[in-house]
């Protein structure tokens, strides 16, 4: 493997405390859920009331099952999921860390910022939540983007960040 | 040398210019309106006499207008050169003042079409990172201008090392006819071969349409009938339709690689690359060495044999990373020591020398196997289904050592090496690709485990550069972490600029 002298004690990812990101986020996602399925259920609930599926309206029951299903087990996934999301900000760079069975960690150098981004979304304004994204040269798509921070502490975030690029 | 012009006052470009801008619109306008030319053709015989009369006086009307366009586009077209900024000012009626600042610049390029080259004169553009368009295109520039332009362009502030004149210098790699068709037998076929196949298709459906709308479909259908029958006719008409389409696979190879490379030179400056290429489009770039983010040395089998490389540089690009293929910067061709030299001039590359090889965990290759073979297996079973023919399976016993031993390359070729500064990945299949980077130009790097992954204690890599992703995939969980600090690291102790 590949040795480093130069320097003895090198900052090392597996060592920064990550703090969980805010938990009134969950009700965001929660809502966002919710609202995507009801707009399904509308669908499907219509679809049965004109008869739609003619041939099939003796099963419809099991669509209805099966929607639940997939409804909880949804559900379940986002709740996992924001167990699992994590960030971090240290002196010079910031880190992103997510995925239930995909484990996702991605630092960004705030040496290599070209520009901060606070949005807020619809319900997200509503809990004062905001998300920050930072994006660099090259492919932006794959640039972080930390979603449901307070709103305080994502212009703050902002704030530091700016200075540092600018030093 | 042609440092004479001065760019200090605003310019005109070449007069010649509104001919080449007039050329231009009018083939911008014919590829707009192509789809609707089209259809008027195909009803051509129900456009009585008088309409077109009307027709030519439309067309009349609209050359003239697009002639009184370019004559006002090359009137209103003017730049200089002012504080190390290129400053252009452009527009009709909406006016654009663009000014780049020298340091920013990427690369000029050098372009002569065939409209170009017969009234000698040369396209200049001039393109940075920040858009993947080309911010500044100069249509028309006598030489004289345009070597002046470059020059002053290329040896900006932050280089004030000589200039060498390129008249005394030996280009670094001159490919000739000769190599030229060597190049192009070592090219993928098979993506000709598959284009070829899809317009043939294509072709049979047109026939196939038109012999429809006259009404003699029975007609063909015995024909196709008639060929399928005999199972021995076909495969011999299948066999003679493969090799001809080999055939012309490798003649459009060729006939491609000779028009954009031919007579291929580059060039090695202080502190950039200069490479000259094309027929009836001259293209000339200059390639300051700083902006290149990585560069990748390819060679497969066939090249090997012949003793041939390519070298592909690639530069910080925003937004997409999908560029075009021709836009990459490439040299075809280039010899064991040329690459050597070009890679030396680039950066220290003398310690990877040294570097220990490592390869990936055996999880990589579990991973490629079962995925290939699941996906495989799962193909048998749909084919099995729909044509319920047992016959289909027979093939396996081809497919699966043939994808094994793919899968085993693919393996063998996948290592990687890094060292204090400088970082190397292997990859390809039939190809390989030797990536480089300095470690310090990395824009963001991130890591991935899926829950397989974590399971066996590996991870991939994945590098984010100004140029696009390098991929690690599936090492040691702590060589990762290891890599990851020490690239995270150099990014944020280096001081140099990454482009």
């Amino acid at each position: 493997m590949f040795v480093n002298e130069t320097v003895s004690n090198f900052p090392s990812i597996t060592e920064i405390i990550f703090k969980p990101i805010n938990k009134k986020y969950l009700k965001v996602i929660l809502l966002n859920v919710i609202l995507t399925f009801s707009a399904i259920l509308i669908g499907l609930f219509l679809a049965d009331y004109f008869n739609v599926f003619e041939k099939t309206s003796k099963y419809v029951y099991l669509f209805y099952i099966v929607f639940i299903v997939v409804y909880f087990v949804v559900s379940l996934l986002f709740y996992v999921s924001f167990k699992k999301r994590k960030y971090a900000v240290r002196e010079k760079d910031i880190t992103y860390k997510s995925g239930v069975f995909f484990i996702k960690l991605t630092t960004v150098p705030f040496s290599r910022i070209q520009h901060i981004e606070v949005d807020e979304g619809l319900f997200s304004r509503f809990f004062k939540l905001a998300s920050i994204s930072v994006f660099t040269a090259g492919d932006s798509k794959d640039d972080l983007v930390i979603k449901g921070i307070a709103k305080e502490t994502a212009l703050e975030i902002k704030e530091f960040i700016s200075t540092k690029i600018n030093e | 040398m042609n440092n004479s012009f001065d760019f200090s006052n605003f310019s005109k470009q070449s007069s010649k210019g509104i001919f080449v801008i007039y050329m231009n619109q009018i083939y911008k306008t014919i590829k707009t309106i192509w789809v609707l030319l089209f259809f008027g053709i195909k009803d051509f015989s129900k456009i009585t006499n008088l309409s077109t009369n009307y027709i030519y006086l439309i067309l009349v009307f609209i050359l003239l207008f697009l002639l009184v366009r370019a004559y006002l586009i090359y009137k209103n077209f003017l730049f200089k050169i002012e504080n190390e900024h290129f400053i252009l000012k452009e527009g009709i009626l909406n006016k654009t003042n663009t000014s780049i600042p020298f340091h920013r610049i990427q690369n000029i390029n050098f372009k002569q079409n065939l409209i170009q080259q017969i009234i000698g004169v040369y396209e200049v553009s001039i393109e940075t990172a920040g858009s993947k368009d080309t911010e500044i295109a100069i249509k028309a520039l006598p030489l004289f201008k345009a070597e002046a332009l470059k020059e002053i362009v290329s040896k900006s502030a932050n280089f004030d090392k000589k200039i060498i004149i390129d008249d005394d210098k030996k280009p670094l790699v001159k490919i000739g006819i000769k190599e030229l068709f060597k190049v192009s037998l070592t090219e993928n076929h098979l993506q000709n071969l598959i284009l070829f196949l899809a317009l043939i298709i294509g072709f049979y459906q047109q026939i196939e349409q038109v012999i429809d709308s006259l009404g003699r479909t029975e007609v063909l259908d015995g024909l196709i009938a008639e060929s399928t029958d005999a199972l021995s006719t076909s495969f011999f008409l299948v066999t003679i339709l493969l090799i001809f389409l080999t055939i012309t696979a490798l003649m459009t190879s060729f006939v491609k690689i000779f028009l954009v490379h031919f007579n291929l030179t580059a060039y090695l400056k202080e502190d950039a690359f200069e490479i000259n290429q094309g027929l009836f489009t001259k293209k000339s770039i200059v390639l300051k060495k700083q902006k290149v983010q990585s560069i990748t040395i390819s060679t497969n089998p066939l090249k090997q044999l012949i003793g041939i490389s390519f070298i592909t540089f690639k530069q910080a690009v925003s937004g997409k990373v999908n560029v075009k293929k021709q836009k990459l910067i490439r040299i075809v061709g280039c010899k064991k020591e040329q690459v050597e030299i070009v890679k030396s001039s680039l950066f220290d590359f003398y310690e990877l020398e040294n570097g220990k090889k490592n390869r990936p965990d055996n999880y990589y290759k579990r991973r490629i196997f079962s995925v290939t073979f699941l996906f495989t297996i799962i193909l048998y079973a749909t084919l099995y289904f729909i044509f319920l023919q047992l016959e289909i399976l027979y093939s396996a016993i081809l497919v699966f050592p043939f994808f094994s031993f793919l899968i085993i390359k693919k393996v063998n070729k996948r290592f990687y090496k890094i060292t204090d500064n400088m970082l190397l990945v292997g990859s390809g299949l039939i190809e390989t690709h030797l990536t480089y980077l300095e470690v310090f130009k990395v824009q963001n790097i991130t890591m991935e485990q899926s829950f397989f992954q974590v399971k066996s204690n590996v991870a991939d890599i994945i590098l984010q550069t100004a140029s696009g992703k390098i991929n690690i995939p599936s090492i040691r969980l702590e060589d990762a972490i290891k890599i990851y600090n020490h690239t995270l690291y150099k990014v944020e102790t280096s001081k140099t600029s990454w482009m």
